[in-house]
């Protein structure tokens, strides 16, 4: 799946707000949430530089979350009402 | 001047410790605490990967100790880690607490004694002192050293809680931790660091002394007590009479807590935390009222404050309320 292109679609306002909300997702999920570690340190790359809200950092924490928790991550795009984001993700 | 600490325990997956470690360093906080317990993950790991994602933080053991880890092993990872972040390592080294020790069939023989040889082996280790170490508890035969330098010099803080393992705090270390929540006995701490400078010759201006507390911050007092009540349990569970006499805590209160706790029936135990316990063993409310209580603890001639476990009802969220409207009040004073 290409996440890149959806997060493209993503207003650029909304993108610190939702990557908060995906971060959440991540740190918040008990022991179930299964990121791999490569995933994990990139995450953390972005992290220290305050970019997780850029394309790229964005892209890789949809990833992790869609990838750990497909529901709860849907169920945040919902909230943001990103409804195109949220068509492309669903049938996966 | 003041500084502020906070305790991770390493029990989540190293990348959530490490994602909240930089949190911390970007909001300020000047030192991380990871415990050493054989259950969680492993103290140096954590460390280790902290600093490589970190760069200004002070990072330290909370705490290691010398019955299960042998000091020269202490002094080998303490100096490897000072070489992926040099100038930011603590040691921070204490007795131990007897029930992980007795779950590993160890017992905490002559704990003044151990913690004395293990600074000053440590110490003689990471100077590459040639001589060898001869202690009645621990000893290394002459050229038994690392063949690696350490650059710089690695700081000691020990962890204490006993009048003579404070006053030991004040006479050999370079920090000491007190492992007190309440302004009563952090007070009474202060004064056997300084009674024990004052005996090897030195002064508690020599000594960074700090305040290692159970911590809980949350928009409301409510949420921050709930969080705070298992730790409070536990402390209460394993606090001597007198400690439990000094604060009015009634033995058959702490009684049921203990057998709640043993027969893990956490209502019964937890249930039975009141707010006097709440208060005596943790710091723990708003933002504004944790600066009142952390006030106090700074009048009390502390000047390191390090919030531990559980930090708050949501860790991230805790640590930016500490971050972003507490420690602010004391670093603009």
């Amino acid at each position: 799946m290409n996440y890149k292109e959806f997060v493209k679609q993503v207003p650029k306002t909304m993108r610190g707000p939702l990557s908060e909300n995906l971060i959440d997702i991540l740190l918040e999920g008990k022991e179930n949430i299964v990121v791999p570690p490569s995933l994990a340190k990139t995450i953390l790359h972005y992290w220290q530089r305050d970019q997780l809200d850029s394309e790229a950092g964005l892209t890789n924490l949809i990833k992790a979350t869609f990838e750990a928790a497909p529901e709860t991550t849907l169920k945040v795009i919902d909230n943001f009402d990103l409804k195109e984001l949220r068509i492309a993700l669903q049938p996966v | 001047m003041k500084s502020f600490g906070i305790e991770f325990v390493p029990m989540e997956l190293f990348w959530k410790t490490t994602y909240y470690s930089m949190q911390a360093e970007k909001l300020g906080y000047n030192s991380i605490w990871i415990t050493d317990h054989f259950n969680n993950r492993n103290v140096y790991v954590s460390l280790s990967f902290i600093a490589n994602y970190t760069d200004r933080i002070r990072l330290g053991t909370g705490v290691t100790n010398p019955y299960l880890i042998h000091p020269v092993y202490t002094a080998q990872s303490i100096a490897s880690l000072n070489e992926v972040a040099p100038g930011r390592v603590i040691c921070g080294i204490g007795a131990g607490d007897k029930t992980t020790l007795e779950m590993l069939g160890k017992k905490m023989d002559t704990p003044l004694r151990a913690m004395r040889e293990s600074v000053n082996l440590i110490r003689s280790q990471i100077a590459r002192e040639k001589s060898g170490y001869q202690g009645k508890m621990f000893s290394t035969s002459p050229g038994a050293r690392f063949n690696f330098k350490t650059k710089g010099e690695v700081p000691i803080y020990i962890g204490a809680q006993g009048p003579k393992m404070l006053q030991l705090a004040g006479g050999i270390g370079d920090g000491a931790l007190i492992n007190a929540s309440h302004p009563r006995d952090i007070e009474r701490a202060v004064s056997l660091i300084e009674k024990g400078a004052g005996k090897a010759g030195r002064k508690i201006t020599d000594i960074d002394v700090a305040a290692y507390t159970s911590f809980s911050v949350a928009d409301d007092l409510k949420s921050a007590k709930k969080s705070v009540v298992p730790v409070v349990a536990y402390i209460v569970a394993g606090s001597p009479s007198v400690i439990l006499e000094r604060h009015g805590i009634l033995t058959e209160n702490a009684d049921k807590i203990r057998q709640g706790l043993a027969e893990r029936n956490w209502g019964e135990a937890f249930g039975a935390v009141d707010n006097n316990m709440i208060d005596a063993f943790s710091i723990c409310g708003t933002p504004d009222q944790c600066i009142e209580k952390i006030d106090e603890l700074f009048k009390t001639g502390i000047n390191h404050f390090i919030t531990g476990s559980p930090l708050g009802p949501n860790k991230k969220k805790s640590i930016n309320l500490f971050g972003n409207e507490v420690m602010p009040h004391f670093k603009e004073a």
